[in-house]
């Protein structure tokens, strides 16, 4: 090959060709004329003495282990909803999911006072002058505009998803959440790898405090910050650990307010089921190797009940447990001839559209015995707006997949 | 540069890339996502920051000394949990047929947590005022060089 005829001469040739893109990338730029040098853009500009890199990477520190823990939690919220082959996700412990995705929201949440901090403690930096010395820190200066735009993004969507405004995002939500994470994640791996060398001298060597007594510390600054988490954490965090719902006075759920004392997200009359919900000529259909197996709901409450405590958590971030009785969905896979210790079901609901009107159970959550087409509720018949007449209640599970209204379940053999 | 930050470096580089196809391939995110992306930069950078700054000169200029970091820090908690509660107080995502949706009285929450704060703000205010004249202040706390 014409590559390998002569490796000395091309490696060389490589190699200069390296060189001279460096070389061009750290090509100073012209300095733009000291005239424009105005406002914020002047020398000094801004005066406080609290900014220090100490304080930013300290701030920077906790901001990167926080959006680690968001990413990870998130990802794996991402991963059980649209689940590639590699995948793997137990049903036991039952309240898993409740406590990744809790964890995702009030880590969120607990952000934005860190996140704010932060770019106030960096934000002399907007207007360093010249604003690029060479095309290489113009691309620096480029990626950290993504990080705070990424950072933001996450922050403010997450805030408008729990309070459920999606009017100011005309965008999908979780799907630009979701790609926004990535350009999050990736633009702060940049940045710590271009920043480490500061960040490592501002940990290790001591800094002295410079601020004027009287003012606000580091201390200070960082003890607030704290403060300000804590009291996010806990105005929030009631809508998934309920002993603390009577003081979160700003949690977008109370975990025992709704219907049978249980959240819901979308209702009958929203999902235009009401009339399917409640005709007589309701039918289970169940298909399978085996045929078909239409139940009715007499013929569904005749069989073998089992009574489970089982979480809804949503992907907002609340939680609420509820008592469920029903029948085993691994007993229905028996009725449609596959063995249930090894069979997916695909669980479809009366809504005729909608993103979340069918799901896939996966063998794990299948073969759990825990796993039911529920009929009742706290010993009740399901509210219409939790599903009437059955719906689906598995173990560790986003509440978005625990599909409402079942009509049909297709089984089949999962391998 | 040393070769473990040139990796983390491409590394980074490459999750941004596919950050950036992901969201031009999915037909969920549209243009839309990107004038979300500037908008919050621009609204955050251009309008909250300089005010959060301006009240901060304000309080360096207007406030008493002694006063100064407390009233700060309540104002910093204060602002944090606002952004939180603002669209919650504002109450669009509220649905007729749907009352487990926000449920609570948020408007009244916010002020119950600004009373808190600014109470608590209060009440350290007057702990240093009665301990600085116990002790004055250019004794109490010299600038370390």
């Amino acid at each position: 090959m014409v590559r390998d005829a002569d490796p000395g001469v091309s490696s060389s040739r490589r190699a200069d060709l390296l060189r001279r893109g460096v070389t061009w990338l750290r090509q100073p730029f012209p300095t733009p004329p000291a005239a424009l040098r105005r406002g914020p853009l002047k020398r000094a500009a801004f005066d406080s003495k609290l900014r220090s890199p100490r304080l930013t990477s300290l701030l920077g520190l906790a901001l990167a282990g926080a959006f680690t823990v968001c990413f990870g939690t998130g990802l794996i919220s991402h991963l059980i909803q649209h689940p590639p082959s590699w995948f793997w996700w137990p049903s036991r412990p039952v309240g898993l999911y409740r406590v990744t995705q809790g964890v995702h929201v009030a880590t969120g949440l607990a952000c934005v006072p860190l996140l704010g901090a932060k770019l106030w403690s960096v934000y002399p930096r907007l207007f360093s002058w010249p604003p690029a010395r060479n095309l290489a820190h113009a691309i620096e200066r480029a990626s950290i505009a993504v990080l705070v735009a990424a950072a933001l993004f996450q922050l403010f969507s997450g805030i408008l998803n729990i309070s459920r405004w999606y009017a100011p995002m005309p965008f999908f939500f979780t799907a630009g959440h979701y790609w926004s994470a990535w350009l999050a994640i990736g633009a702060l791996l940049v940045h710590i790898a271009v920043k480490l060398p500061v960040i490592r001298q501002a940990l290790t060597r001591a800094t002295p405090d410079r601020t004027p007594p009287g003012g606000l510390s580091r201390r200070g600054l960082l003890a607030t910050v704290g403060v300000a988490a804590g009291v996010i954490t806990l105005g929030t965090v009631g809508q998934t650990v309920a002993p603390l719902a009577s003081i979160s006075v700003l949690a977008p759920r109370r975990p025992r307010t709704g219907p049978q004392h249980l959240p819901v997200n979308k209702t009958a009359a929203g999902a235009g089921v009401r009339d399917a919900a409640f005709n007589p000529a309701y039918r289970l259909t169940i298909v399978g190797p085996a045929g078909t197996v239409t139940l009715s709901l007499a013929d569904l409450a005749a069989l073998p009940q089992q009574t489970v405590v089982l979480p809804i958590s949503c992907v907002e971030g609340w939680s609420s447990t509820g008592t469920w009785t029903g029948v085993r969905l691994r007993d229905l896979v028996v009725l449609a001839g596959v063995d249930p210790d090894n069979a997916e079901a695909h669980v479809e609901s009366l809504e005729t559209r909608g993103r979340y009107r069918a799901t896939t159970v996966p063998p794990a959550h299948t073969r759990d015995p825990f796993t039911l087409i529920a009929l009742r509720l706290g010993g009740e018949p399901l509210h219409p707006d939790h599903g009437y007449p059955a719906r689906l209640i598995a173990p560790n599970r986003p509440g978005v997949l625990q599909t409402k209204w079942v009509a049909r379940i297709t089984v089949r053999s999962a391998s | 540069m040393t070769t473990a930050r040139r990796c983390l470096i491409a590394i980074g580089a490459l999750v941004m890339a596919y950050a950036v196809i992901g969201a031009l391939t999915d037909p969920d995110v549209k243009f839309g996502a990107l004038i979300f992306l500037a908008g919050v930069l621009v609204a955050h950078d251009g309008v909250l920051l300089p005010l959060t700054i301006g009240v901060g000169i304000l309080v360096g200029r207007y406030a008493p000394r002694r006063a100064r970091a407390l009233l700060r820090a309540a104002l910093v908690v204060s602002l944090a949990v606002t952004i939180v509660a603002f669209p919650l107080v504002l109450g669009r995502g509220r649905a007729a047929d749907n009352p487990s949706l926000l449920p609570l009285r948020y408007g009244r929450g916010l002020l119950e947590i600004y009373a808190i704060i600014w109470a608590t703000a209060a009440a350290a205010a007057t702990v240093r005022a009665w301990r600085d004249r116990r002790r004055p202040l250019h004794r109490r706390r010299t600038p370390r060089t």
